[in-house]
């Protein structure tokens, strides 16, 4: 009972105080849990991420082998991240907000470049090949990527020149070229039926939902290895999050996808795997249905019920 | 019950504060001054005040610009002191303390020594009638004339025979119009005669001559074996390509395996040998000291045998189309026109000189009888002035006739200077605001740029007429001068110089990019401090070879030996290009704005596409900017056509019979001086000879000048709007 009265009090002040990353509000029970493996890290440890069979030794397309990422010298984003992303499977990665996850997103495809001050140590390996070596052209290395955006972002231009613009950079211009792989594409993005009327009118004319569609038909254009997904339906109502994790689905039959996302259900629904991160650490990782229904940390089981964080 | 104690905690904290206040704190009712009620009448005087005083001014501008061509009644006035005149009233004073009450006549027939316009007190007027067949006569020279038409006639050879065609004003009036428009439209055939095919010869025949001069003048230089390296500086360059060879033999294989520590400096070693090997042979070849002169005497001789020819063959025609306008000329000046003044009974001479001859048909621009005309007459007159106005070149020291020439000026300049502006500044604004890091260099940068907008224009005038017209344009006549040009040994070496510089800040740039996911290093940084160094010799050097280049004479020679200046004198590129330079803040400020608002959003998504930095610029960024570029353009194109002082410096002149496009290639003359609205409002109102005559058509000007930039800028606009709305696309 004494807890019960206290927490939500402590709770307000702490959450004020505290960074928001920081803030994790036991409720229930889970106020008396043992959360071992979080308290380490938030006392500053690199716990070992707990990982499942499955994960351990897959055919890995990413490999990420201990990772760190500064974004100024002493802002430190991402600590010791090793994991590998299995070859033709969803991947999901979820945490609290300011946990990492984008960050190591957008590490893949080294759109963190773009951001002035941020060091890297370690390696993150594409199909082998290493991404952060001198020799590694960032345009090539991101030619060979798909990525879409937490909102959508269309270019102004007609749809048709959205879905090619890929192409149009690599300095493709026979027109049947593209138009078969506008079509592909659009298909393979569910969205052919209700664009192919106007392929030439602008993209912006768009719904949010078909935006984002859009820019999955964007992405796979090119035949990526992986398709990297921030948090693509973040911005989006109910039914078209609906439909772009049935799109998910779809298309992870033919790529690999790497999607990051706040949404426990969506993670249950559309990945196969999910890693679970918590102040730039890898927690635990594993097949989504260990994770979500038994987990070897209580820590994530919290986490997935939305008891935590 | 823990419950009920926690709830009243769930307000936010915030307020507390405020409760607590209150309990001490008792709340005053709201004064007028807290209402702000004299502020909002304050601000809103103000914006009134500001809107009345343009309203007042486009009402005033407007007003007084477009009653200048409505045809008013001639009054004929009888003086106390025995005149009789005819004039058209322009302005009335009341009576003052010193002075009676007087009105402003025009009286215009200054060739009988008259003042065109005249005071008279209405006391000394004893009558005053407005008779019906007075006419004033808008003539080729001379001004205006007021009279009475008595007769036409037509005279036969030197004013011997005299044939009476109409007898009296009403048979004059009938015949008139028929009479004058045919005379009016020979003497159009004439001017197209003597400006268009007479002018055409006469350009081809200087062309020949020029041609000529330029092959003289190229003989001349060659003997004077300018082009030819010494055989010590040709020996010297002879090494330097051995040297070269040699290191890229040697060095051929440095750092091609894999991984190679010395990759780098391998191939820096064979790019520099390639490039400078490539200089020098190129510069052996030129200038061997047995290379020989592509023209030879033989050849001017030749040439200017045909010039002989060709010159005698142009004379013939000219000779031909002279006698032809000869012919018009004088059967058109046979025909006259008798039109008297009351007060001496004079008729309108032909000139002031030819006193006693009458005024020729085709010397009348137009006939107007206000005092018997309808409104729809009226109306005609004033239409038919206006196009007058638009469609002629001045006459009379500019009060008199059209502003067709000041016009084109006026655009062209305009469409010019935004065609530079533009692209210069967009260029610019990219790299401050995409490529350049931001620090405390661009912030000085931009606060540069944007005193730029404050420096007074006039000099700006003074930098395009001192850097522009004397230094450029000279440069562009007649090549460097003698004090910069270089000999050739010098000018290659600057050059093999040059070019490794080039390599070198390439290079060094290059390098100077730290290796994915780590910070610069020192190395790093140093590297790039010194590839800006390098990258600033280097620009001062290619500055200095273009400069000092002895392979380049000006495309102008041949004119300008003979002291005519093409580009080094006042002319429309130089006027285009100072105006651009004034106006490039207003571009730079509005693209970099533009380019800052385009979503950072959409460049991501490029990136993540696998575009490059410039691809996204190009595909995404300024396609996206282009609206506020189009804005940036619009607002300098509006700052730049309004501008006349730094004009007077560097090219806009009082008259002139030249346009700077015309039919003659290359059409559009950019070294040619030109008339500007601006300049000519000023000249008009202030360096006129008869400056009564020219008040009205100061604010005629200026509606025209104000309907131009008006025009320039819906045009910008529209093309914005168009711009915009395909951008944006329907929002379906």
């Amino acid at each position: 009972m004494t807890t019960m009265d206290t927490s939500p009090k402590n709770n307000g002040s702490e959450a004020s105080g505290k960074a928001r990353a920081v803030a994790y509000e036991p409720k229930g029970e889970a106020a008396v849990a043992d959360y071992r493996v979080i308290d380490a890290i938030r006392r500053g440890e690199i716990p070992a991420p707990t990982l499942h069979g499955a994960v351990e030794a897959p055919d890995a397309v990413i490999d990420i082998q201990k990772f760190n990422l500064w974004y100024n010298q002493d802002a430190k984003a991402l600590h010791d991240v090793a994991m590998k992303v299995p070859r033709g499977a969803v991947t999901a990665l979820i945490g609290p907000s300011g946990c990492g996850k984008s960050t190591l997103l957008r590490s893949i495809n080294r759109m963190n470049d773009l951001i002035d001050g941020v060091r890297v140590e370690g390696e993150i390996t594409l199909n082998r090949s290493p991404i952060y070596a001198p020799s590694v052209d960032v345009i090539e290395l991101r030619k060979r990527l798909g990525m879409v955006f937490q909102k959508p972002n269309p270019f102004p231009m007609s749809i048709f020149e959205n879905v090619v613009y890929p192409l149009r950079i690599d300095g493709e211009r026979r027109k049947s070229v593209l138009e078969e792989a506008c079509e592909k594409s659009l298909r393979a993005a569910a969205i052919w039926d209700e664009v192919k009327d106007r392929l030439k009118s602008s993209a912006l004319g768009l719904s949010g939902g078909q935006q984002q569609r859009l820019c999955i038909a964007r992405a796979i254009v090119a035949d990526p290895e992986v398709l990297l997904l921030d948090e693509p339906c973040s911005a989006l109502d109910p039914v078209a999050t609906l439909k772009i994790e049935e799109l998910i689905n779809e298309i992870s039959e033919r790529y690999t996808v790497l999607i990051v996302t706040h949404n426990m259900q969506q993670a249950a629904r559309v990945s196969d795997y999910t890693a679970f991160m918590y102040l730039g650490r890898l927690v635990e990782y594993g097949p989504t249905a260990a994770i979500f229904q038994k987990p070897k940390l209580i820590e994530t089981e919290h986490y997935v019920s939305g008891r935590f964080g | 019950m823990t419950l009920t104690t926690l709830e009243p905690p769930k307000p936010a904290p915030a307020p507390e504060p405020a409760q607590q206040a209150s309990a001490t704190h008792k709340r005053r009712r709201t004064l007028p001054s807290a209402l702000g009620e004299p502020m909002v009448w304050l601000t809103g005087g103000a914006l009134i005040t500001c809107l009345v005083m343009i309203i007042l001014l486009f009402s005033m501008v407007i007003i007084n610009g477009t009653r200048t061509f409505w045809p008013r009644p001639i009054d004929r006035l009888e003086l106390a002191s025995g005149e009789t005149l005819l004039g058209i009233e322009t302005q009335h004073e009341s009576a003052t303390e010193t002075t009676e009450a007087r009105t402003l006549y025009r009286i215009g027939n200054r060739d009988i020594g008259q003042a065109s316009f005249r005071w008279i007190n209405d006391s000394d007027i004893s009558s005053k009638t407005q008779p019906d067949d007075a006419v004033m006569l808008e003539r080729e020279a001379w001004g205006v004339w007021f009279g009475v038409p008595q007769q036409i006639i037509r005279v036969d050879g030197e004013d011997d025979g005299v044939e009476v065609v109409a007898q009296g004003s009403e048979a004059y009036f009938e015949s008139f119009d028929e009479l004058h428009a045919q005379a009016r439209a020979d003497k159009v055939q004439i001017d197209r005669m003597k400006k268009h095919d007479l002018g055409r010869i006469n350009a081809e025949m200087e062309r020949a001559r020029l041609q000529l001069r330029q092959a003289e003048i190229e003989v001349a230089r060659d003997d004077s074996e300018l082009f030819r390296f010494s055989p010590v500086g040709w020996g010297a360059f002879a090494v330097l390509a051995v040297v070269c060879v040699a290191s890229l033999v040697k060095f051929r294989h440095l750092g091609t395996e894999m991984g190679s520590p010395v990759a780098r400096q391998g191939k820096l070693i064979r790019a520099v040998s390639l490039i400078v090997l490539l200089a020098t042979g190129v510069a052996l070849w030129v200038g061997a000291p047995w290379a020989e002169s592509s023209i030879t005497e033989a050849d001017i001789t030749q040439m200017r045998e045909r010039l002989v020819q060709r010159e005698a063959e142009l004379q013939q025609r000219y000779d031909e189309i002279l006698a032809q306008v000869r012919e018009i000329e004088s059967e058109d000046s046979r025909l006259r026109v008798s039109v008297v003044e009351p007060n001496t009974d004079r008729f309108a001479p032909t000139s002031q000189t030819l006193a006693d001859q009458r005024l020729h048909m085709s010397q009348i621009v137009r006939q107007v009888r206000p005092n018997t005309m309808g409104l729809t007459e009226k109306i005609g007159v004033y239409f038919s002035r206006w196009w007058e106005f638009l469609s002629t070149f001045p006459r009379e020291a500019n009060t008199e006739g059209g502003v067709y020439p000041v016009i084109i000026g006026t655009v062209l300049l305009t469409l010019l200077l935004t065609m530079v502006v533009t692209p210069m500044g967009v260029i610019a604004a990219l790299y401050l605001r995409e490529y350049a890091k931001q620090g405390i260099i661009t912030s000085m940068i931009r606060i540069a740029v944007n005193n730029l907008a404050g420096v007074p224009s006039i000099v700006y005038g003074v930098f395009g007429l001192g850097f522009f017209c004397y230094t450029v344009g000279a440069y562009v006549d007649v090549g460097p001068s003698e004090t910069t040009r270089m000999g050739v040994s010098t000018w290659w070496l600057m050059l093999v110089v040059s070019a490794m510089l080039v390599i070198a800040g390439v290079a060094t740039r290059l390098w100077s990019k730290p290796d994915p996911g780590k910070l610069p290093s020192t190395m790093n940084v140093m590297l790039q401090r010194f590839s800006w160094v390098v990258w600033a010799v280097s620009v001062v050097c290619v500055v200095m070879l273009i400069a000092g280049t002895p392979y380049f004479n000006g495309l102008f020679e041949a004119r300008s030996s003979n002291g005519t200046p093409t580009f080094g004198a006042r002319g429309l590129l130089w006027a285009s290009l100072t105006l651009a330079l004034l106006t490039l803040p207003v571009v730079i400020v509005a693209t970099e704005e533009a380019i800052a608002a385009v979503p950072n959003s959409m460049r991501e998504g490029s990136y993540g596409c696998g575009a490059s930095k410039w691809q996204t610029m190009r595909r995404i960024v300024l396609p996206g900017a282009l609206p506020g570029i189009l804005t940036g353009a619009i607002l300098a194109m509006a700052r730049g056509a309004g501008e006349v002082a730094p004009l007077m410096l560097v090219g806009a002149v009082k008259l002139n019979q030249d346009l700077p496009i015309d039919g003659e290639a290359p059409y559009l003359h950019a070294d040619r001086s030109f008339m500007h609205l601006g300049f000519h409002i000023y000249d008009l109102g202030f360096q006129s000879p008869d400056s009564q005559a020219a008040r009205p058509l100061v604010w005629t000007t200026t509606l025209l000048f104000l309907s131009i930039v008006f025009a320039l800028n819906l045009l910008a606009i529209v093309l914005r709007a168009k711009v915009r709305s395909r951008m944006a696309g329907p929002t379906v």
